[in-house]
C-alpha cells in the first residue's frame, strides 16, 4: 500500500496542465479525485512516474448549460452533480445513475470526467454518457477535438485519449421535453460497483408512440455497449408487452461478458436481458416528466 | 459462587468510554504508535505460486537499493527462526511444522519467502519488485474434493496424504437406533471460504531495551500472554525478558487469535539487530495470509419418527485446513467444533460423526467469529427444514418436538457438554411471534409469489459455545490453550480503582464493562474505575479475548477479584471503626455500617491505612496494600443460546435476496451491559449477512487467490444492515459467576443458517434446494435454472 515514487506538479491552470502534459505525457498520469488512480497506484498496478494533479485548475470546476447541452468541466465532482438542480432538471437519467456510483465519499472526489477516463467497464458513468450520446472535449497543447462514446471508450480500462492530452469537459444534451429515462443495476451488495446494468432513454410523440429509443449496458464486455438490436425492435415495433420481451432476448444475445468472482458471463448476459424489459416497461408505464 | 443479588450497575447501559477516542479517531492502533527511533521496517515477498519449489533466490539488486539494510530468505534465518507448530494433544491428529519464511517449497499464494529490511516503509516496498525468486511450479490441490481424490498431490510429504486430522465418535447402539427411524433424510450442505477482514489489518513492532536484554512487542493481537509464551519459548528467551502490549485493536473476530510468523520474526530480529523492528499488514495482505474460516462440507443423514422427531443422526464433517496448521488452535478446531456443536439445542440421543481436516495449497484455516457453529446449524436446520417438508410438518412445530425442553434443564447432550439453562423454546416462541410467522404462514400463498418475488420464512435456533474452561479445551486437544483467565484489583491510595484484566480489547467494550462490574463490586463511581488490558507486563496471565469469553471468564474474574478487595477493605474498616467486618456493606465510595449508614469510611480512608500513609495501625496480621489477584477457570463451557426468524423476498429473474424483517431473540444470561449486547448481536449478525449472501474468498483449480481485495471480496457495511428487531431473555447460567454467558458469536451462528433456510423457503415450491452459502444473485438464478431444467427434463 505504498506508491512508487513519482515527480508531482500541481498546475493552476488548464493551459499550465496541457502545457506539462505535453513535456510529460508519455509517462504521466492526470490525477482529478484520485478515488481510482490512488488505490491502482497504491497496490502499485499503476506505477506513473509523474502525476499532473489537476485539483487546482478552478475553471474547470462548473456544470453550466450552453444551448442544448449541458457542459461538465474536468473538475465537476459526481457529488456536485448529484446535488446540482440543473443535472436534476435537464439530466434525469444522469442524475438517476449518480447514487449508484461509489459511495458518498468517492463521489465527494471523485469526478465525472475522471469516471469516464477510467473506462472501467463496471462503471455507471460510461454507460449513462453512451445512452445520452454525450460528446468528449480532449484537450492539448495542440489544440481540442470532440469524439463520441464509441469512439471515446477503447476498451476495459483504456480511453482514445493520447499521451499529451486530456478530457476536459464532457457535454451532455439536455433531454427532450417529455423524455423518459431508467437507470437499472444489480450488485452482489447494495452498493458500490455492480454486476451488469442499464441505462435507457425513450421519447414518445403526441400519441405516445415510441419516437427514439437508447439503450447502453454496462458489465456487457470490455466497454460500455449500445444495444442497438434492441433499440431497433422497439423502434421498429413500439412497446408492446412482446416488443419488450424480444428486445430483451436481443440485449441478452448481443452482449459479450466475461465472467469474473462476482458473476458467470451467461448471468450477466441474462441479467442485461432482465433489466432491459425493465427498463423499457417502467419508461413505457411512466407519464412525461 | 454463591448467588448475588444486589446488582446496581451491572444490568445498565452505560455508555462506552471507548467511543469518544475510537469515534473521533483518536485510538492508537499498532500504526500510530510513535516509532522508536533507528526503526527497522520490514515487507515481504509473497509467494506467487501455490505449489512451488524454490530453486534460487537472487537478492543483490534489492540489497543494492539505497535505504535497504538487509534481505533474508529462509536460508539466511533457519538458524534463529525454526518452524513452529501448535501443541496439539488429540488421537488422530498429525503434526506438521509451518515455517516462518519458507525454505526450498513453497504451499500456498502469499506465503513469506524472503523479508526485506528496510530504513523506511517505501524503500522496502520497492526492494519487493529486485528480488528475483526462481520457482519450479508443482501441481497444486485447492479444494477438499481435490486434496482427498487418490494420487492428489500430496502437501506435506511426510504424511503420505493430506488428511492431517481425522476423528470418530459414535454412541452405543448407535446402528440399532439409527435403523429403527421411520424415514431417513440426507442432505450435503457447505460453506463458502471468508475471512474475519477486520477493519485494522494485522501489524507488529518489537523493540529491545536499549540496556536490558528485553523486548517489548506491539502487536495487534487478541492472545498477548499466549503470543508471549510461543514467542519466548521459540526463540529460547526467558518469559520475562518478553513484553507483549497490544495497542488498540482495531478489530479481531478470531483472525487475530493465532501466532502468525511475522509475529515471531520482528522479536528475532529485533534480537539480532538490536534495533526496533516494525511490519504493517496491508490489506492485500491481509486477504492473502491471515487465516481463512470455513469451507466446510457437511453431510447430514437424519432418521426421524412420522412425528418429525428425531432417532439418530450422522453427520460426516471435511473442512479445507490450508496448507500449514496454525497456533494455538491447528485444524483440529473447525473440524471438532462442527461435529461437537451440531446437536446443538435439539435432543439427539444418537449421534454419530466422522470429522476430517483436508490439507490443501491455500492459506492457513483458522478461528472466526462462529467456529464451526454457522455450519453446524446450516445443516442441522436446514435438516429441519426439511423433515417438515418431507412430512408435511410446519418447519417451526417440527423444532418444537425436537428442542430441549425448559423442563429437562440441566442437560448433557450427547457429546457431553452440560446446559446448565437455557431457553430454548421460549426463544423460538418469541421470536416466531415478533415476525408474525403464524399470519404469514396463513398468507403465504402456495406458490410463494407476491408481486413477482417469492417469499419465504427462516428459522435457526442456535446454542452458542462460551466461556470455554480448561476442561473445554482439552477435550480437544488444546494443550497450550488456558482456558481460565484473570484479573487484579487494586483500590489505589487515592481510594480510586484499577483494575488489570488478562484479557485484550478489539472493540469488544472491556473498558466500559470491566469498570461497571468492578465499580458495582466495589461500590464506587464509575468514573472512579481505570480498566488495563492488553499488557503481559501489567496484568496477570490469562487466554485472552475469542470465543465469547471475555464478559463471562474476565468479568467473572473482576467480579471475584473484586470480591477479595472487598473481603479486605472491610476487614481493615472494621478494625478502624471499630465493629464486625461483616457487619460492613460498600455503596457511595464508601464502606459503612449497614444498620447505621453514618457510621463509616471513605475508601480513601480505609487505603490510607492500607498504604501506611497515617498513624493508625492494620489488623493483626493484615499485609499492607489493597489489591488482590484472582484467576477463574470457568466450566468446560457456558452455552447461550437464541433464534433468528427472517423473512426474504427473492427475485426469480435478477437472483436478488432482500431481507424484508429479520428478528433476533438472543439468551446471554446475566447481561452486564444492554447496549453493548445489543451492539454484538447486531455486528455479528450483519456479518452473518455477509457470510449467507455475498462473501467467499475464492482459490482457482490451482490455487491462486482471486479476490484478495475488497473491491473483490466484499464484505456487507451499515448500508447492507438491515432492521433487526431484538428480544431479550435473560437466563442467568448457574454454573458461571454471576450467571453470566457469551454474546459474541451467536448473531453470526443464527444468521447463515436462517437467511439460508429463508431462501429454501421461498424457492421451495420450484423445487430448489438451499444446501450451500454465499447466495449470490448469479447462484440463485443458476439455481433456478437448474431446478427449472430438471423438471422440464423429467416431465
Ligand atoms: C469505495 C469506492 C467505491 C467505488 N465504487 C464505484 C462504482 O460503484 N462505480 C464506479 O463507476 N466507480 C466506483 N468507484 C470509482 C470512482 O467512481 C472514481 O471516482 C472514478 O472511477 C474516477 O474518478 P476520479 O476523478 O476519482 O479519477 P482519478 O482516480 O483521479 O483518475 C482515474 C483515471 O482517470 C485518469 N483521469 C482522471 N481525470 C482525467 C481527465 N480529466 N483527463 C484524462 N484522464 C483523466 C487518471 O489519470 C486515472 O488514470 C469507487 C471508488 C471507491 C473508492
Amino acid at each position: 500500500m505504498k506508491p512508487a515514487a513519482f515527480a508531482y506538479h500541481r498546475p493552476a491552470s488548464l493551459e499550465e496542465a496541457l502545457s506539462l502534459l505535453a513535456v510529460h505525457g508519455a509517462e504521466a498520469r492526470v490525477l482529478s479525485g484520485g478515488q481510482s488512480l490512488v488505490p491502482l497506484m497504491n497496490m502499485r498496478i499503476l506505477s506513473p512516474a509523474v502525476l499532473i494533479d489537476i485539483n487546482r485548475c478552478r475553471e474547470l470546476a462548473y456544470i453550466r448549460r450552453e444551448g442544448g447541452m449541458i457542459a461538465c468541466g474536468a473538475l465537476a465532482r459526481q457529488g456536485e452533480a448529484e446535488a446540482s438542480g440543473l443535472v436534476a432538471a435537464t439530466l434525469p437519467l444522469l442524475a438517476s445513475a449518480l447514487p449508484h456510483v461509489g459511495v458518498r465519499a468517492s463521489r465527494n472526489f471523485g469526478t465525472l470526467c475522471g469516471s469516464l477516463a477510467h473506462a472501467d467497464p463496471l462503471a455507471e458513468l460510461p454507460s449513462v454518457a453512451a445512452a445520452l450520446e454525450a460528446r468528449f472535449v480532449i484537450a492539448s497543447a495542440r489544440g481540442r477535438r470532440e469524439v463520441g462514446a464509441e469512439a471515446f471508450f477503447v476498451s476495459a480500462l483504456t480511453n482514445c485519449i493520447e499521451p499529451d492530452e486530456m478530457l476536459a469537459e464532457v457535454r451532455f444534451p439536455v433531454a427532450a421535453a417529455g423524455a423518459r429515462t431508467a437507470f437499472l443495476e444489480v450488485a452482489n451488495r447494495g452498493h458500490g460497483f455492480a454486476v451488469a446494468g442499464v441505462a435507457a432513454t425513450l421519447e414518445v410523440d403526441a400519441a405516445g408512440r415510441c419516437a427514439g429509443v437508447r439503450l447502453a449496458a454496462m458489465g456487457a464486455g470490455d466497454t460500455t455497449v449500445r444495444l442497438a438490436a434492441a433499440e431497433a425492435l422497439i423502434e421498429d415495433e413500439g412497446l408492446s408487452a412482446a416488443a419488450i420481451a424480444a428486445a430483451g432476448e436481443a440485449a441478452r444475445a448481443a452482449v459479450e461478458p466475461t465472467a469474473d468472482v462476482h458473476a458467470s458471463a451467461e448471468y450477466r448476459a441474462g441479467l442485461i436481458g432482465v433489466l432491459v424489459g425493465r427498463a423499457l416497461r417502467a419508461m413505457a408505464a411512466a407519464g412525461p416528466r | 459462587m454463591r448467588e448475588i443479588e444486589d446488582f446496581t450497575l451491572i444490568g445498565k447501559t452505560i455508555l462506552r468510554r471507548e467511543d469518544s477516542y475510537l469515534l473521533r479517531g483518536k485510538a492508537q492502533f499498532l500504526d500510530d504508535l510513535p516509532e522508536p527511533r533507528g526503526l527497522i521496517h520490514l515487507a515481504f515477498v509473497l509467494s506467487p505460486h501455490a505449489s512451488a519449489e524454490i530453486l534460487a533466490i537472487d537478492t543483490a539488486a534489492a540489497r543494492a537499493l539505497p535505504g535497504v539494510i538487509d534481505v533474508l530468505t529462509g536460508e539466511d534465518l533457519a538458524a534463529d527462526v525454526p518452524p513452529y507448530a501448535p501443541v496439539i494433544e488429540l488421537a488422530g491428529y498429525r503434526g506438521v511444522a509451518r515455517p516462518v519464511v519458507a525454505r526450498g517449497r513453497v504451499r500456498h499464494v502469499g506465503e513469506y519467502v524472503a523479508v526485506i529490511l528496510a530504513e523506511s516503509p517505501y524503500a522496502a516496498q520497492d526492494a519487493l519488485d529486485l528480488v528475483g525468486v526462481e520457482y519450479e511450479p508443482l501441481p497444486a490441490v485447492a479444494t477438499i474434493a481435490d486434496g482427498l481424490a487418490p494420487g492428489a498431490p500430496v502437501v506435506h510429504e511426510a504424511l503420505g496424504d493430506n488428511v492431517i486430522f481425522r476423528t470418530r465418535f459414535a454412541t452405543e447402539g448407535f446402528e440399532a437406533r439409527f435403523a429403527a427411524g421411520e424415514v431417513v433424510l440426507e442432505e450435503e450442505f457447505s460453506l463458502g471460504r471468508v475471512t474475519g477482514v477486520m477493519i485494522e489489518p494485522r501489524g507488529c513492532m518489537a523493540w529491545p531495551d536499549p540496556i536490558a536484554t528485553g523486548i517489548t512487542l506491539w502487536t495487534s493481537t487478541q492472545i498477548p500472554h499466549i503470543v508471549r509464551t510461543a514467542i519466548a519459548e521459540h526463540l529460547g528467551m526467558a518469559e520475562a525478558n518478553l513484553r507483549v502490549v497490544t495497542p488498540a485493536v482495531g478489530g479481531g473476530f478470531g483472525t487475530k487469535c493465532h501466532l502468525y510468523p511475522d509475529e515471531i520474526l520482528v522479536v528475532a530480529l529485533a534480537r539480532r539487530y538490536g534495533r526496533a523492528v516494525k511490519w504493517v499488514q496491508d490489506r492485500r495482505e491481509d486477504l492473502l495470509t491471515n487465516v481463512h474460516a470455513r469451507e466446510h462440507v457437511l453431510r447430514l443423514r437424519v432418521a426421524v419418527g412420522r412425528d418429525g422427531v428425531i432417532a439418530a443422526a450422522d453427520l460426516d464433517v471435511r473442512t479445507n485446513c490450508g496448507a500449514y496448521p496454525n497456533h494455538p488452535f491447528s485444524p483440529t478446531l473447525e473440524a471438532t467444533a462442527a461435529v461437537r456443536m451440531m446437536p446443538g439445542p435439539y435432543r439427539i440421543r444418537a449421534y454419530r460423526y466422522e470429522a476430517a481436516s483436508v490439507l490443501t495449497h491455500t492459506a492457513p484455516t483458522g478461528a472466526y467469529r462462529g467456529t464451526g457453529q454457522p455450519s453446524a446449524f446450516l445443516a442441522i436446520e436446514g435438516m429441519m427444514d426439511r423433515i417438515g417438508r418431507r412430512l408435511g410438518l410446519d418447519p417451526a412445530e417440527v423444532r418444537r418436538r425436537n428442542v430441549v425442553r425448559p423442563e429437562d434443564f440441566p442437560y448433557v447432550n450427547v457429546v457431553g457438554v452440560r446446559y446448565d439453562t437455557g431457553s430454548y423454546l421460549p426463544s423460538l416462541e418469541r421470536g416466531l411471534e415478533m415476525i408474525g410467522y403464524d399470519a404469514f404462514r396463513r398468507a403465504q400463498p402456495a406458490d410463494r409469489l407476491v408481486d413477482g418475488r417469492y417469499r419465504g420464512i427462516g428459522i435457526c435456533n442456535y446454542t452458542e459455545v462460551s466461556g470455554t474452561g480448561a476442561p473445554g479445551w482439552r477435550v480437544r486437544g488444546f494443550a497450550r490453550m488456558p482456558g481460565f483467565d484473570s484479573s487484579r484489583v487494586v483500590v489505589e491510595p487515592d481510594g480510586r480503582v484499577a483494575v488489570y484484566v488478562s484479557q485484550a480489547d478489539a472493540g469488544q467494550g472491556h473498558f466500559t464493562t470491566f469498570a461497571q462490574i468492578a465499580a458495582d463490586r466495589l461500590g464506587v463511581a464509575w468514573e472512579d474505575v481505570t480498566v488495563i488490558e492488553g499488557d503481559t507486563a501489567k496484568t496477570p496471565y490469562g487466554t485472552g479475548t475469542f470465543a465469547s469469553r471475555g464478559s463471562v471468564v474476565g468479568g467473572g474474574s473482576v467480579i471475584r477479584g473484586s470480591a477479595k478487595v472487598g473481603e479486605k477493605i472491610r476487614r481493615i474498616a472494621g478494625y478502624m471503626l471499630g465493629c464486625e467486618p461483616s457487619r460492613l456493606a460498600l455503596g457511595g465510595g464508601r464502606v459503612f455500617d449497614r444498620d447505621d449508614p453514618g457510621r463509616g469510611l471513605t475508601l480513601r480512608e480505609v487505603a490510607e491505612t492500607a498504604y501506611s500513609m497515617n498513624n493508625l495501625p492494620l489488623p493483626q496480621g493484615e499485609e499492607h496494600g489493597l489489591e488482590a489477584t484472582d484467576y477463574y477457570d470457568p466450566p468446560m463451557v457456558t452455552m447461550a443460546n437464541g433464534t433468528h426468524v427472517v423473512e426474504v423476498a427473492v427475485d426469480p429473474d435478477d437472483g436478488r435476496v432482500e431481507i424484508l424483517r429479520y428478528a433476533v431473540v438472543h439468551d446471554c444470561g446475566r447481561v452486564i451491559n444492554p447496549k453493548i449486547v445489543a451492539g454484538q448481536v447486531h455486528g455479528a449478525t450483519v456479518q452473518g449477512i455477509g457470510e449467507a449472501l455475498m462473501e467467499e474468498i475464492v482459490y482457482d483449480g490451482g490455487g491462486q487467490h482471486l479476490n484478495a481485495s475488497l473491491l473483490d471480496y466484499l464484505i456487507p457495511t451499515a448500508m447492507d444492515a438491515p432492521d433487526l428487531a431484538l428480544g431479550h431473555i435473560e437466563t442467568p447460567s448457574i454454573d458461571t459467576v454471576a450467571g453470566i454467558k457469551g454474546a459474541a458469536e451467536g448473531g453470526l451462528t443464527g444468521a447463515v443458517p436462517a437467511i439460508a433456510n429463508a431462501v429454501g423457503d421461498a424457492l421451495a415450491g420450484l423445487g430448489v434446494s438451499i444446501t450451500r452459502v454465499p447466495l449470490r444473485p448469479s447462484t440463485i438464478v443458476g439455481l433456478i435454472a437448474a431446478a427449472r431444467a430438471a423438471r422440464a427434463g423429467a416431465a
